[in-house]
């Protein structure tokens, strides 16, 4: 389908191509991969094998820690690739977020202990920062670490968290002083966070699962932190400082999201054309004749087009190392453009599947929510508007 | 020991190919391009000796467009060593067998692995044409290599009208890679960046000095005629009695 790449290497190209190559055994069982997603919760572990082999964990991992430092690019690249396939895997996203963040904020001490078991694939990471009283607004949590002798002591409890169940480890934003004493030393309400790898399957660390439709492949849970030992080396970025650490590994997730995003709206399409280019109800022509059908499609296939221009654009700009606010001005509309369009794609193909688009065999149906969620989580739409039209637009911010 | 390896920029099999109106050839816009799946294939099979044969060095060539550095690309990124490019327009087989001559004389390989054919025009000539020419043994259409210990000889397994041969002949020569050869790998992450820093030397076909003139020429290239769609039937009787009343072939 997209033989010219207008801003895009022969490298992302070849990156592509290892990733269809990689899920050529998975493609003849789909179906059976997509069931094992939504029975069992968890996507197959030779998934994970396979995308380690093909070395996409080691993308944002320095060459000195055995990874390839192909950077966000390379990375959103894949993302896109493996779901304009109908693959992909929530702890990709997250691992590869958490390595991010390590990389770039972390002491030697953290990066040596991590980021080479990331590259080579053996362990796998979760993010928690949403509390019951702190989602869209972070700066309400109180999740608590204190410093005690060797380590760190964490109490308090995170919820709606993606696959923790299923990691290694998970990387915690916590504070390192409690917000009375912030608002009391005359602090802003950024300071004194902090941002902690934390071993899963540590004493005192409960996991109570929730009932939540969304991400298939990967459960919620709320994460319970009683007295939790953290190694001191675990800390990532300077202790307090966590507020910026925390920002600069949300342009990445939205930027891979987005890609996500596109690739799927490119699989839900392809599905759309090959149902519609056979389905006939009427006469000889098949549905994908009618303009009703027709063009809603060749919209998404238009819209597909400027998406990725942004995804990319955002990408680049973070390799490039373009400063994090025009970095995020880019990664937060490529994140709005991207989802938006990934929810039209899946309202579109089930709608041009008639009844079958709500059989589980044929499976655009999971989509509707696995779509729907990048309008509300990591960030909303509205949050999104929000940004622009304070940072962007320069007026006057409402709440 | 050294291995030459070819490697032919082709339409995707999975491409669906048009042909031009005036019948000179194909359509090339919007088509997506790869590796000849049998050359593949012998990268494979050449990346498999390497690793056995501690020292080997792989090269790959290409003939063709500037283009063509992305397939090379794509074989140094599956692990070859370094490539080369003869830009030069279209050859016929024995254009490109004598081009390959030229680089066996300097680059002195002790094998050379090839395709069988290339999915493009299938003429499955080059290699048997390279081998008469330096005066090498050939074991082409290989589903098996083996290598002696001392790689001084090798012996291949063909796949041949009614069944498998095999040969055995001393090396240097030409071995041509047939479907079942290997099941080619793919470029992973780390191995794409290191094809960033491998070299890939381009030469002018001009400078090699070869009579390149082509003794093939295409007079004319048409699309197969499109096949009329089948009829289900209903029963092995319904089947039966028409390949006898209809189709008259039993
Ligand atoms: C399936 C799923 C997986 C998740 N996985 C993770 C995870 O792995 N790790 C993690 O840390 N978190 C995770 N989350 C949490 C997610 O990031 C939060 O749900 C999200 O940030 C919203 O927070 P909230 O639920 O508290 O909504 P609220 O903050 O309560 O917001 C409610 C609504 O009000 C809107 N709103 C709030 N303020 C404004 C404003 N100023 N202007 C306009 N609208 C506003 C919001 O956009 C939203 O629509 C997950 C959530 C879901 C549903």
């Amino acid at each position: 389908m997209h033989t010219y790449t207008f801003g895009q290497s022969d490298e992302q190209a070849m990156i592509r191509d290892t990733c269809a190559r990689m899920l050529r055994p998975f493609e003849s069982r789909h179906q059976e991969f997509e069931r094992s997603l939504a029975q069992e919760g968890r996507v197959p572990e030779e998934f994970w094998q396979a995308m380690t082999e093909a070395g996409l964990l080691g993308a944002f991992i320095p060459e000195a820690y055995g990874g390839t430092a192909m950077g966000l690019t390379a990375g959103a690249t894949a993302c896109d690739a493996m779901a304009s396939k109908g693959f992909g895997h929530p702890l990709y996203l997250l691992t590869s977020m958490d390595a991010l963040c390590i990389a770039n904020a972390g002491s030697d001490a953290v990066k040596d202990k991590f980021l080479p078991k990331i590259a080579t694939g053996e362990i796998k990471m979760a993010f928690a920062i949403t509390e019951a009283n702190a989602g869209t607004n972070s700066f309400r949590m109180t999740t608590r670490a204190k410093r005690a002798g060797d380590h760190f002591v964490l109490d308090g409890e995170k919820t709606f968290i993606t696959g923790i169940d299923q990691s290694d480890y998970v990387m915690v934003i916590a504070r390192t002083r409690s917000r009375d004493e912030i608002k009391s030393a005359g602090l802003p309400k950024t300071a004194c966070l902090s941002v902690f790898v934390v071993d899963s399957h540590a004493p005192g660390v409960e996991l109570t699962p929730l009932p939540m439709r969304a991400i298939e492949g990967a459960r919620q849970f709320t994460v319970h932190f009683d007295a939790v030992k953290v190694p001191l080396e675990n800390l990532v970025g300077e202790e307090h400082a966590g507020g910026a650490v925390m920002f600069s590994t949300l342009n990445p997730e939205r930027i891979l999201i987005a890609a996500g995003a596109c690739g799927q709206t490119e699989y839900l399409l392809d599905r759309a054309i090959d149902y519609a280019g056979q389905r006939v109800v009427f006469g000889e022509k098949p549905i994908g004749a009618y303009q009703a059908i027709q063009h809603p499609l060749a919209d998404l296939r238009i819209r597909i087009e400027a998406a990725r221009g942004l995804t990319y654009k955002a990408a680049a700009a973070y390799d490039a190392k373009v400063d994090a606010a025009e970095t995020g001005m880019y990664a937060n509309m490529a994140k709005y453009l991207s989802t938006d369009l990934a929810i039209d794609a899946a309202d579109r193909a089930i709608q041009t599947h008639g009844g079958a688009g709500f059989s589980e065999d044929i499976g655009v149906i999971g989509y509707w929510e696995r779509t729907r969620l990048m309008r509300t989580a990591p960030i909303s739409k509205e949050m999104i508007l929000n940004y622009v039209g304070e940072h962007i637009l320069g007026l006057p911010r409402s709440y | 020991m050294k291995i030459l390896v070819t490697v032919k920029r082709v339409p995707d099999p999975e491409t669906s190919i048009k042909v031009k109106p005036d019948g000179t050839g194909i359509v090339t816009d919007n088509i997506k391009w790869v590796v000849n799946p049998f050359d593949e294939i012998g990268v494979e099979e050449a990346l498999r000796i390497k690793e056995k044969v501690a020292g080997s060095e792989v090269v790959l060539v290409s003939i063709g467009d500037k283009v063509a550095q992305e397939q090379l690309r794509t074989g140094l990124a599956m692990g070859a060593d370094r490539a080369i490019l003869v830009l030069a327009d279209d050859l016929d087989p024995l254009g490109v067998a004598r081009v390959l001559a030229k680089l066996v004389d300097d680059e002195k390989p002790d094998l050379i692995i090839m395709g069988k054919q290339a999915i493009d025009d299938d003429s499955n000539a080059v290699g048997q044409m390279l081998a008469e020419l330096l005066g090498w043994p050939q074991g082409t259409f290989a589903s098996q290599i083996e290598l002696s210990d001392d790689q001084k000889s090798a012996s291949v397994t063909r796949e041949v009208d009614g069944g498998l041969e095999t040969l055995s002949f001393p090396l240097p020569g030409v071995i041509t890679a047939d479907l079942r050869l290997n099941e080619p790998r793919y470029a992973s992450l780390p191995g794409i960046m290191k094809a960033r820093k491998k070299e890939l030397k381009e030469i002018p076909v001009a400078d090699l000095g070869v009579d390149v003139t082509p003794r093939v020429t295409i007079t004319k290239m048409e699309p197969p005629p499109s096949r009329e769609a089948g009829k289900i039937v209903a029963s092995v009787e319904e089947l039966v009695n028409l390949l006898h009343t209809e189709a008259k072939v039993i």
